[in-house]
């Protein structure tokens, strides 16, 4: 800044907001240039165009809602039109996203990869709240209170065992057999969960399960999280829950994209795509779907387990079969098969689920006259949106697009031969 | 050895020969009945090791459900089928092809969204990355893997004039070029023995030609044996020695092109079934 301090406000901007600019350009192209690098050979090596619109809308959003946030403190002289979009709003509501990414990420592999029909995502979801809740909370039968990792142990072989018992019967059949055995399933799970109260209290719920950030060895991190609650006027322990689901979130993620990327991937698009092919090209194809439906419900089980401990109270009424079909409804959005598509869809789908009560505030600040509940709205929303989405994308909002080659594979072939 | 009489004409069926040298697959009394309806009846033929073995008959002959009971997509009924002096019969469709027998279908199969190299890749065996765990522990080796796959199936496609098309969506590929990739795709199997549906059903002259050539050069070349099913009869008769001709779930005639062209059952066989 070497201008003279006679230059206007505006003027002195000017270059530092280009510079800005040139300097956040350089950056970007050359994480493009990276990733271009990375996939020399690929067709379609850099974002194609859907991909660049669809990042241009999300960083829109994303910047409309730090804006509102922004013109939005607590003790706002004039309301906005939705009050309610405070910082601890979006804390908390992310905090939920995360768990819904995660099972859109597990529905994916079962669905996007596989091609697995499974209505039972809200079961293995709730074998994993309650076994967290079971195990760890005060208010549970057995009173165990028990160290959460312990119902994170048994979330994970319970999920499996019961995958594997759905599993055995119906992935040798048509995929409709599985649709029918998971929709079942799913009701089966919730009705004993309300009727056996010896195990779980029926339809009194269980409380008293306890914070992640209240256990060793998470409460390591308490005095961090405190201060990013005093900054952010969120709880420490919604913080705290945010930053351990997203980082879940971004391990599944990558474990995923390295299994999709695998010839273990490859495998099961072909199955997906027509399993006579796959298996006579000498896969066995049981056994690839055995293994994605167990993994797809490991990763709800791990979600319905975080859930249990961020809300800290689990019912049998959280069960109901119509989670399973907002997941669903995520997944096809996103793009069935992509990982970036699951994720996308999970936060359209939060943001229909959860954002309602806002649409609530806007409604009544612009027609304050009438008193409208529009939150009522939302499963009509989420049915135009699919309605829109198929229209428009039939494959989805970021289906996938790239070739599945193992990373490196490639660009280093043709680079050299002799390794 | 059988005269079967259906309606007013009767022939004796000769039966398949069991007696030639070296058979890499035999079927003895291979049996598939649905219903009251015996699609295969106690079907015994032998394929010799290094030949291009034809399969014709009437539409109806039992010539596709063979090729699935011999494949493993169908339970028999009866019989076995023996690949390389080990049974198979009634393993499952993937097993057999591990052990070597690979098959094509009759309708092209496209694999969504996959180019035509990544269906290169799914016809290779024994990859380290088709287990999960070793992407995580032994990643080395999933990519000497996936590199010397991949360079086999650019070969591969070299071979079978698709190597410009490597990159392109398989299902942009015309019928006869998918047909090439799916012979080419079974070769990145590395099989004995390979058994094809109808190679050139909806495809135009020029390149049933082309496949033909192919296919030649792959039994010339690389030894490989096959087993191929054919309604285009001259295609065949060009391709093929020997030629069995499979007639209401039997073995009708087999012998040399010329031999089978000139048995009067065989038409009748033809003419019979249609009418």
């Amino acid at each position: 800044m070497s201008q003279s301090d006679s230059t206007p406000f505006g003027d002195r901007l000017k270059p530092a907001l280009e510079r800005l600019f040139a300097a956040v350009g350089s950056l970007w192209l050359r994480y493009e240039k990276g990733l271009a690098d990375r996939y020399e050979t690929l067709r379609g090596a850099q974002l194609t165009g859907e991909e660049r619109r669809v990042l241009a809308v999300v960083g829109i959003s994303l910047a409309a809602v730090v804006a509102l946030l922004a013109l939005n403190p607590v003790d706002a002289v004039v309301p906005l039109p939705v009050p309610s979009l405070t910082v601890p709003f979006v804390v908390s509501t992310l905090a939920i996203a995360g768990m819904y990414l995660l099972l859109t990420l597990g529905l994916n592999v079962q669905w996007g990869y596989a091609g697995l029909v499974n209505f039972s995502v809200i079961a293995f979801w709730g074998i994993g709240a309650y076994s967290g809740a079971l195990l760890a909370g005060s208010g549970s039968p057995h009173e165990l209170e028990l160290h959460p990792l312990y119902g994170l142990g048994l979330a994970v072989v319970l999920s499996v065992v019961l995958a594997v018992a759905i599993g055995l019967p119906t992935l040798r059949l048509r995929a409709d057999y599985l649709a029918i055995a998971t929709l079942g399933f799913s009701e089966i799970i919730r009705i004993i969960i309300l009727n056996e109260e010896w195990l779980t209290d029926g339809g009194l719920g269980v409380g008293g399960i306890p914070t992640l950030l209240s256990t060793w060895p998470f409460s390591l991190t308490e005095p961090v999280m405190a201060a990013l609650a005093n900054l952010t006027g969120a709880q420490p322990r919604t913080v705290f829950d945010l930053f351990l689901v997203m980082a879940v979130v971004l391990a599944v993620f990558l474990v995923l994209r390295r299994t999709q990327l695998s010839p273990w991937g490859r495998v099961l698009r072909t199955i997906r795509a027509d399993e006579d092919i796959a298996q006579a090209l000498g896969k066995n194809s049981y056994w690839y779907k055995m293994q994605a439906f167990v993994l797809g419900s490991v990763i709800m089980a791990i979600a319905g387990w975080y859930y249990a401990h961020h809300v800290r109270f689990m019912t049998p009424g959280e069960l109901e079969p119509i989670e399973t079909f907002y997941i669903w409804v995520a997944v096809i959005l996103g793009g069935s098969g992509s990982n970036r598509g699951a994720i996308i869809g999970g936060f359209t789908v939060v943001i229909i689920l959860q954002g309602t009560r806002l649409l609530n505030e806007t409604v009544d600040w612009i027609l304050f006259f009438v008193t409208v509940d529009a939150s009522a709205l939302r499963l009509l929303l989420v049915g135009l949106l699919v309605i829109v989405v198929v229209r428009l994308r039939p494959e989805g909002i970021l289906p996938p697009q790239r070739e599945h080659i193992w990373p490196g594979a490639l660009s280093e072939r043709d680079g050299g031969e002799d390794k | 050895m059988s005269t079967v009489g259906s309606g007013d004409e009767s022939y004796d069926y000769d039966g398949g020969d069991l007696s030639k040298p070296n058979q890499l697959l035999r079927v003895e009394e291979l049996r598939k009945e649905f219903g009251a309806l015996a699609a295969v009846d106690d079907v015994s033929v032998a394929v010799e090791e290094g030949t291009i073995t034809g399969l014709i008959g009437p539409n109806g002959a039992g010539k596709s459900t063979l090729f699935k009971l011999i494949s493993g997509f169908y339970e028999p009924d009866g019989g076995t089928v023996t690949l390389d002096g080990s049974e198979i019969t009634g393993l499952s469709p993937d097993a057999i092809a591990r052990k070597g027998l690979l098959r094509t279908f009759q309708t092209p199969r496209k694999l969504e969204g996959m180019t035509v190299r990544e269906n290169m890749l799914i016809g290779a065996q024994h990859q380290a990355g088709e287990s999960v765990l070793p992407l995580w522990l032994s990643p080395d080796s999933v990519l000497a893997d996936e590199r010397r796959t991949l360079e086999r199936a650019g070969e591969l496609l070299e071979l079978f004039e698709l190597d410009h098309l490597a990159t392109e969506p398989a299902a942009d590929l015309s019928g006869g070029q998918f047909k090439l990739l799916e012979l080419a795709r079974a070769m990145m199997a590395e099989p004995d023995i390979m058994l094809l549906d109808e190679p050139v059903a909806g495809v135009n002259p020029a390149l049933a030609e082309d496949l033909a050539e192919r296919i030649a050069m792959l039994n010339e070349e690389r030894g490989m044996t096959l087993l191929i099913i054919e309604h285009d009869i001259d295609f065949i008769m060009n391709l093929a020695d020997p030629i069995i001709v499979l007639d209401q779930g039997k073995v009708l005639v087999e012998g040399e092109p010329d031999r089978v062209r000139a048995d009067p059952r065989v038409m009748e066989a033809y003419l019979g079934g249609e009418g």
